[in-house]
């Protein structure tokens, strides 16, 4: 079972050419007749930062909010859209499992890819804004680095986790997508713990997101390592994978059956 | 040596009843019997299907709607694991199913055939080298740069039937392709087939239309429900039908 599970994942990497052409693909087709293209990606992320910068960020006892906004919402919105897309991956591929034998992986790894290439358009306007703001490049952005790598390295496993689930259970996108939505509430990407015990203490303790985009978020806005988000990270990291590739195994041959 | 056999090849899945509120899909599976109540419903779609053939046949699957001939042909694929006995596949295979499986909408014919080919697993060079012989054999002409979307089935068939042939697979498994597709493409069609037979590939081809499988097929598999009902040569299962329905 977990042999199975390998093989598909070690088949899909060696395809590389196939998830990162289907992946370009899928991106072309998202913006096919409109005049700005891809560019829209940068654009939203510009607007919606600058929307919550404008609102919060007079009252805020961040130093630099704009700086603290747009490196937590570059990271929350990649997640989010990796979570949402995920669940649905399966029956939006149906069309590809039931007429090749590709292994399953391979629409993993398309959509890891995908969704890296649209975040890189929102990451140049994050760059600008920590730039104009006055954060210059420091040695410690090199731990959000190894922050991004962590995170990379652990999306294909949640996006099998994610996508097995939502193939037996349909419903789970409309659960998800409503969890994603008051998600970016609960997690504090435009509020500030400020270290003062309460919900707010409990609600940034216990949520994953808090500590996927603290271990990127922090090297840059207050060059500091934060070793026990790192820490909560790769466990969570090594359970995903640990479940993806149990699902996987398991589960393999059956999705083609449930679309 | 190009062989395929198939032994004792059974494949039962549970029809899941989803928990949504949304109306049922009602959509049946491609073949078999159902049996159970309620929640668990299993569907039978092969049940001891055995048979083996050697390089240079040309199977020709025939039975009515539902009976299990896409379902044995993905199973012979791939696509679908067996839950019951084995197969034993030697060369390379490639398949053509339901026209839209396995192409993109929005791209072009073009991008099609390139993304078809990394599928398959071919090399750059592999596909530049193919790339001209597919468009010509497919005679799509100024549509190749057109999107798939934009096809009649005719096009889209001739475009599937070039690229699946294209890199002379050793075993080709075919589902009822030729219904698209004008009669000049059609025999050009054949004749490609029959090369390809004749080099001792195998062919195995799903159709209703038995002029058509009285032509190309040397050897016929009847399915019903799921089961054989014959495994003969071509001319002992039509020698026997022209018996049974004298005209």
């Amino acid at each position: 079972m977990i042999s199975a599970a390998m093989d598909d994942i070690l088949t899909g990497l060696r395809m590389r050419r196939v998830w990162i052409a289907i992946a370009s693909e899928d991106i072309g087709d998202q913006h096919r007749r409109t005049a700005l293209g891809p560019l829209w990606l940068l654009l939203n992320y510009l607007i919606y930062v600058g929307a919550f910068v404008l609102i919060f960020g007079l009252h805020s006892p961040v130093h630099n909010f704009p700086a603290y906004v747009s490196v937590g919402m570059l990271v929350w919105l990649f997640l989010q859209e990796v979570v949402i897309l995920g669940v649905t991956l399966f029956s939006r591929e149906e069309n590809f499992i039931q007429g090749t034998t590709l292994p399953l992986s391979v629409y993993v790894l398309k959509l890891t890819m995908q969704s890296l290439i649209r975040t890189g358009y929102a990451a140049l306007g994050c760059l600008a804004i920590l730039l104009l703001t006055g954060t210059m490049p420091t040695l410690s952005w090199l731990w959000s680095l190894l922050g991004i790598i962590q995170i990379v390295l652990t999306i294909p496993a949640a996006i099998i986790v994610f996508a097995i689930a939502g193939a037996f259970f349909p419903d789970l996108q409309f659960i998800v997508s409503n969890l994603m939505r008051v998600g970016m509430f609960l997690t504090p990407i435009f509020w500030v713990y400020g270290g003062s015990g309460g919900f707010r203490d409990r609600l940034y303790q216990w949520n994953p997101f808090t500590h996927f985009i603290e271990i990127v978020r922090l090297p840059i806005t207050e060059g500091q390592v934060p070793v026990h988000s790192f820490a909560i990270c790769f466990f969570i990291a090594a359970a995903l994978w640990i479940m993806g590739i149990l699902l996987l195994g398991k589960f393999r041959k059956q999705i083609v059956f449930v679309l | 040596m190009i062989s395929i056999r198939a032994e004792n090849l059974g494949l039962t899945y549970r029809l899941r009843q989803k928990l949504t509120l949304a109306p049922r899909d009602t959509r049946m599976p491609t073949g078999g019997h159902i049996e159970g109540v309620g929640r668990a419903r299993f569907v039978t779609a092969l049940d001891d299907v055995s048979f083996s053939l050697e390089a240079g046949d040309r199977l020709g699957l025939v039975g009515t709607n539902g009976a299990g001939k896409t379902t044995l042909l993905k199973v012979l694929y791939g696509i679908y694991e067996p839950t019951k006995g084995s197969t034993a596949i030697h060369g390379r295979v490639d398949a053509l199913f339901n026209i839209n499986l396995g192409f993109r909408r929005e791209a072009t014919g073009r991008r099609n055939i390139v993304l078809r080919g990394l599928i398959n697993g071919w090399s750059n060079a592999d596909i530049e080298k193919r790339m001209d012989e597919i468009i010509e054999f497919s005679e799509l002409g100024d549509f190749i740069d057109v999107p798939f979307k934009a096809y009649s089935q005719g096009m889209a068939a001739r475009l599937a039937f070039s690229v699946a042939t294209s890199l002379e697979p050793e075993i080709l498994l075919m589902d009822e392709w030729i219904g698209a597709g004008d009669p000049s493409f059609q025999d050009k069609a054949k004749k490609r087939m029959n090369d390809l037979a004749e080099k001792a590939g195998i062919i195995v081809l799903a159709s209703h239309n038995h002029g058509l499988l009285k032509r190309t097929c040397n050897k016929i598999l009847e399915l019903d429900k799921g089961r054989v009902k014959a495994f003969q040569t071509a001319e002992e299962w039509f020698g026997a039908k022209a018996e049974k329905a004298p005209s």
